[in-house]
């Protein structure tokens, strides 16, 4: 209860943080609408109809990573500007707890992605928000956002391992897109894509998003994206445990 | 003579001072990968809209990626001094400003020309981009065209920069919007008109459109009328960021401003 | 012999605002009137306070500021309407940590600025190489800078400010933040810039400093210059007073005011010595007020009890205390 009670408080404490930033705000919102309003373009412009909607719904699930990987990432320089990166580190389960409230918060912000994007599409375009499921898409929305803190955990904790692990952060904004089939169908992607999909939380978080706006079972992608998230935690635990193995054999806490 | 020697060795000692993805770590993931990652994205955006071909978005894509140095490396350079605090010491000395700053401009379009032509050659390998044989050298020539024009206006985006606090503020949405109103992505025509208007007198517009055509097989003569159009793009928006910088220099004279900007 | 630095009754306003639903507008006059002159050959102490108005006088002489009224001739020259012209002939050398770039090595900070200031490409490495050994930094040249500490990057800002071997150069609290011992090689380097013709602008808040080095000082308060003089002009405005020390241990703010009211005292300054606050009293010579205060400081602990001739720092306190 105490852990639940913690790592509410770190959410919570994180999203007022980001909500203030006024970049980060702007950059979360800005940059979704402009990628929407592009594929509204594309897509209707296109020889399949269909498709609009569904990639409304798509290029607004794409700003939620765009900020859980650059906030992610910016959580943990904090920290190591901060200096209090070291103290974590000594013990992973207190790491793990501090850490994952920032990326799970950095998820949430994406809902102010989310949302612009629906109403900006519902407004500008009018494009009708109907979902098949809406109490499915309620709770579909958690799902996915925990799936997207769970890769952004995995991904910070990468950055305390390597110092230079944001040179790689530059560079993963599309590859996900593209991995976890946000906005283009797996099924167009050549076939191993797929199954580096498969293993990515997010993608079965999309895909129950999807399934409750246009149909479909939506438990059991929410039930993968849950199952792969809890995998997260192990590996990032896993991973904190080696450096902190190495951290104390080299006395080099390369974290400064 | 000082001129060409601020222009010139200036510039490329403030490039390295002020450029930050230099190393190999931060610039293969940062300036080869993310473009390329970015023309894929796109390519299969497109195969999934049902629009245009693989060669449509390449050249599109391929091209505006020039604007990671263009839009992004210039805002480091120019903008950058307001966090090194140097734009003081600067614009103390008697250094003529036009040089001072397009000379920055250099080695950024060096190093966009370069981004563009492994993401060209990168979409030529793994997507359904054959360009027209012997349509390589004018496409090329067109890269530099759009490089030079890109950081023109990257040259505006890094003087807003030193009068506004976030230089990334202004610079990110810069390059999005590129994506929507370039025709790298969605044909101008198929947007509404207030968008293609603005498009056309955005850099990259008029350059992509003519290497498209050229990839296709057209000669470089046919469309000459574009290519100046690109040019003279580039050039107003070089006006542009010359007065912006001086307007700047003037009102943060007046305001106090230099130092705290 | 026109004066090599001539300012008029300089003026200088801020505007800034504050809040953001109801914006207000407040007016500060940070130089409110400032006037004086230097010779060639001199180095010149702007002393004052923070907040003084010394940083902002100085960046209008060397053009990065527009007065809000006044005039400022360098060499003869408008600093508004000849700015290019003045920039040419000027050096500036500002204390603290930034304004260098941090990822290029020191010889190319240098390199940088010395195309910047036109100094001809084939004297630019005879002339690096002089100021580094001038400075102190040869030897370390090629090191990025942001591995050097405070004193370094001073003094290769100092190397800076004199790449074009200018006639006039402002320095703005060089020594600021650095160790004594570097503090005092860069002094010896600043004074030795007046042997070689050169005409000096100094802003400091150490007494000690302006003391030392300058031949006039200008003591600057609020805006306005409350007194200007030799080093031993400024002393002299003290030269009637005496000055006691008391040291005393967690003296109550009451009780300084009410020495401060007593009979005979001009001004009372406080210096925090670790554990103890050493009163600084001024008063007329002659008269003897020691036992008097001593008695008024019953119950607060008193340590040592010295009596002393003023020295510039009390002129200063003396000036600003009065302005």
């Amino acid at each position: 209860m105490r852990v639940a009670r913690l790592v509410w408080v770190g959410l919570v404490f994180r999203v007022k943080e980001l909500t203030r930033s006024g970049l980060f705000v702007f950059t979360s919102v800005i940059e979704p609408l402009i990628f929407a309003t592009l594929t509204y373009y594309l897509f209707s412009a296109g020889s399949r109809p269909e498709t609009v909607i569904y990639s409304a719904l798509g290029a607004g699930m794409m700003g939620i990573w765009t900020s859980t990987l650059f906030a992610s990432g910016g959580a943990i320089s904090w920290q190591r500007w901060q200096g209090t990166l070291e103290l974590l580190v000594a013990a992973p389960p207190a790491f793990l707890l501090v850490i994952f409230p920032l990326t799970l918060g950095s998820a949430t912000i994406g809902l102010y992605s989310l949302t612009a994007t629906l109403a900006w599409e519902r407004v500008v375009f009018g494009l009708p928000f109907d979902p098949v499921h809406p109490f499915q898409f309620v709770l579909a929305v958690p799902t996915m956002i925990f799936g997207l803190g769970a890769l952004g955990l995995v991904i910070a904790t990468s950055f305390v391992l390597y110092r230079n692990a944001n040179a790689l952060s530059n560079m993963l904004e599309f590859p996900v897109w593209l991995a976890t089939g946000v906005i283009v169908p797996l099924s167009l992607l050549p076939g191993w894509t797929s199954v580096i999909g498969w293993m990515l939380a997010p993608t079965w978080g999309f895909e129950a998003m999807r399934r409750s706006v246009f149909g479909g079972d939506v438990w059991a992608p929410m039930g993968m994206c849950l199952a792969l998230s809890a995998v997260y935690f192990g590996i990032a635990w896993y991973l904190m445990g080696i450096f902190e193995r190495r951290a104390r054999e080299r006395a080099t806490l390369s974290l400064a | 003579m000082t001129w060409l020697r601020i222009f010139g060795v200036g510039g490329y000692l403030s490039y390295r001072a002020l450029f930050n993805w230099q190393s190999p770590t931060y610039y293969i993931p940062t300036m080869l990968a993310h473009p390329v990652f970015q023309i894929l994205f796109f390519a299969y955006l497109g195969r999934f809209s049902g629009t245009e071909s693989d060669a449509f978005f390449v050249v599109g894509n391929g091209i505006q990626v020039c604007a990671m140095a263009g839009v992004y490396g210039m805002a480091l350079t120019v903008g950058g001094e307001r966090w090194t605090h140097t734009l003081g010491s600067l614009l103390a000395t008697p250094a003529n400003r036009s040089a001072l700053f397009l000379g920055r401009a250099l080695p950024n379009v060096v190093n966009g020309v370069l981004v563009s032509v492994f993401g060209l050659g990168v979409g030529r390998l793994l997507l359904d981009f054959h360009p027209a044989p012997g349509s390589v050298p004018s496409i090329f020539l067109l890269v530099v065209v759009c490089t030079l024009s890109c950081s023109a206006f990257g040259l505006a985006v890094g003087a807003l920069g030193l009068r506004f606090r976030d230089v990334f503020m202004i610079a990110n949405p810069a390059y999005f919007l590129m994506l929507l109103l370039c025709g790298v992505n969605v044909p101008l025509d198929r947007l509404p008109n207030w968008m293609s208007t603005i498009g056309s007198g955005l850099p990259l517009t008029h350059g992509i459109a003519a290497a498209r055509e050229v990839a296709d097989g057209a000669s470089l003569g046919s469309v000459s009328t574009l290519v100046w159009k690109e040019i003279a793009v580039g050039a107003c928006w070089t006006v542009v960021a010359y007065v912006l910088l001086r307007v700047f220099e003037a009102e943060g004279r007046r305001r106090a401003t230099l130092e705290t900007m | 012999m026109t004066p090599v630095v001539e300012v008029r009754d300089l003026r200088r306003t801020y505007r800034t605002s504050t809040g953001i639903v109801k914006r207000r507008s407040i007016e500060i006059e940070a130089v409110r009137g400032v006037s004086f002159e230097i010779a060639e050959g001199e180095l010149f102490g702007l002393l004052g306070p923070n907040g003084a108005g010394k940083t902002t006088t100085i960046k209008m002489l060397i053009t990065l500021l527009i007065p809000t009224s006044g005039t400022a001739h360098v060499l003869g020259l408008d600093v508004v309407k000849d700015a290019h012209e003045v920039r040419k002939r000027i050096g500036y050398v500002f204390g603290g940590d930034r304004g260098l770039y941090e990822r290029l090595s020191a010889y190319d900070n240098l390199r940088y600025f010395a195309e910047l200031y036109g100094v001809p490409p084939r004297n630019q490495r005879r002339r690096i190489e002089e100021l580094l050994d001038l400075v102190g930094l040869e030897g370390r040249e090629k090191e990025r800078v942001e591995g050097y500490s405070r004193g370094m990057r001073q003094r290769l800002h100092i190397a800076r400010g004199l790449l074009h071997d200018p006639p006039v150069v402002f320095l703005d609290e060089p020594t600021i933040g650095v160790d004594p011992v570097g503090a005092r090689d860069l002094r010896a380097t600043i004074a030795s810039l007046t042997e070689s013709g050169k005409t000096v602008l100094l802003t400091t808040h150490y007494m000690f400093e302006a003391d030392s080095l300058c031949n006039r000082i200008a003591v600057i308060n609020k805006g306005v210059i409350v007194a200007e003089g030799t080093p031993s002009d400024l002393k002299s405005i003290v030269a009637d007073k005496t000055v006691v020390e008391i040291e005393t241990f967690g003296i109550a703010p009451e009780t300084i005011e009410r020495l401060r009211q007593a009979p005979g005292v001009t001004s009372i300054s406080v210096e925090e010595r670790e554990q103890a606050q050493v009163l600084h009293v001024q008063s007329a010579k002659g008269l003897e007020l020691t036992q008097e205060l001593l008695g008024m400081l019953n119950g607060t602990a008193v340590g040592r009890v010295a009596a002393r001739e003023p020295t510039l720092e009390d002129a200063y306190v003396a000036l600003v205390d009065a302005a």
